[in-house]
């Protein structure tokens, strides 16, 4: 086995939700015939309790988008799409890893006006939404566009 | 968490699977080789991406099976330093706590790491557990209220590091961990506060 390149990309949460999701994962409640392992049906089980099933391409589109002006690392877009900070004092780990460097060279940020952006663009996570849990989804229609039906954008 | 990562592997198509369309045939044995397997320094192997190139096909001279030289991208799991992950509590002693993804046990915040001040008091319900009780004084009225660490809550947590023990040669007590993540809580006061308020039942 020969390891060709470590690192070919990071991924976003909702990215292996969307592959899983288009391997069946979501669709087959016997969880035999669809062509996703045991294990990975772990991490799709942890990742269906983040707020990353709530989110649509069209959500990550519209923050990369308008996040630009902020010139945001990778690695802090990243954390923000995976833990849709919902406070500012959620935001705050997530930006200040190293205080001093960010101080010179980006005095302006403005971490209220990036938190707003959050919160209106990013759908919130599945325990905010709905209070009952979500039913079995059985049906054959995509998944995909159900929840984005379903979405409603928050405050 | 999760990354990409372009991996070139030489694998036999046992006979039983040379019936299923190649690409077919061979994620599958790539699934039994990788999944939910640790590759030393690089991760957890959570699923296959996507597969760039199959070539070879050839059968060596005393085998019964085709060798397949096969370029295929994986999604690793390994979160970075200072990453913000969520987590459960599965476990809570002396040195502090184990935390589980569901498809990962191993994260481990070390007790001086947890938010302080807090204290120990044996666990009740289990024996050589411990329950850890976190004193926060919102308002600084000198009267702490205290904020039990238990099961109940989702943790979030900031990643600190991640090593990869080698294979030990002994026998140990605990199953070997392959990969191990050491968390901390992140760093500002006010944060933990909130945390621990909206996960902790609501209060």
């Amino acid at each position: 086995m020969k390891i060709k390149e470590g690192n070919a990309g990071l991924i976003i949460n909702f990215e292996l939700l969307h592959l899983l999701n288009s391997r069946g994962a979501a669709k087959d409640t016997t969880r035999v015939m669809a062509s996703v392992g045991r294990s990975e049906y772990k991490v799709y089980d942890y990742l269906v309790g983040t707020v990353a099933c709530n989110q649509t391409k069209e959500h990550i589109n519209e923050f990369l988008e308008k996040s630009q002006k902020f010139k945001l690392t990778k690695a802090e877009i990243l954390s923000i799409i995976n833990t849709r900070p919902s406070q500012l004092v959620e935001l705050d780990p997530i930006m200040c890893r190293q205080i001093v460097e960010q101080q010179e060279q980006r005095p302006e940020l403005d971490m209220e006006e990036l938190l707003e952006l959050i919160l209106q663009v990013l759908p919130p996570p599945p325990s905010e939404t709905e209070p009952e849990p979500e039913p079995e989804p059985v049906d054959e229609d995509n998944n995909k566009t159900a929840d984005a039906e379903k979405n409603v954008p928050d405050e | 968490m999760f990354f990409l990562s372009l991996i070139e592997h030489k694998l036999r198509l046992p006979p039983e699977d040379l019936s299923l369309p190649l690409p077919k045939g061979i994620k599958k044995v790539l699934d039994g080789i990788f999944l939910d397997k640790v590759i030393a320094n690089l991760g957890l192997c959570v699923s296959i991406y996507d597969i760039r190139n199959i070539s070879g096909g050839f059968i060596q001279a005393g085998e019964g099976a085709p060798t397949y030289t096969v370029e295929f991208r994986m999604v690793v799991f390994r979160p970075f330093t200072g990453e913000i992950i969520v987590a459960k509590i599965i476990e809570s002693d002396n040195d502090g706590l184990r935390l589980s993804l569901g498809f990962f046990d191993d994260i481990y915040v070390p007790a001086h790491q947890l938010p302080q001040p807090c204290h120990q008091i044996p666990d009740p319900d289990r024996r050589y557990k411990v329950r850890w009780i976190w004193e926060y004084d919102i308002e600084d009225t000198g009267n702490p209220e205290q904020y039990n660490i238990d099961g109940l809550d989702e943790v979030k947590l900031q990643v600190l590091n991640v090593s990869f023990p080698p294979l030990p040669i002994e026998q140990q007590e605990k199953p070997f961990a392959p990969m191990l993540v050491t968390v901390s809580q992140p760093s500002t006061d006010q944060y933990l506060n909130v945390v621990w308020g909206q996960f902790h039942g609501g209060d």
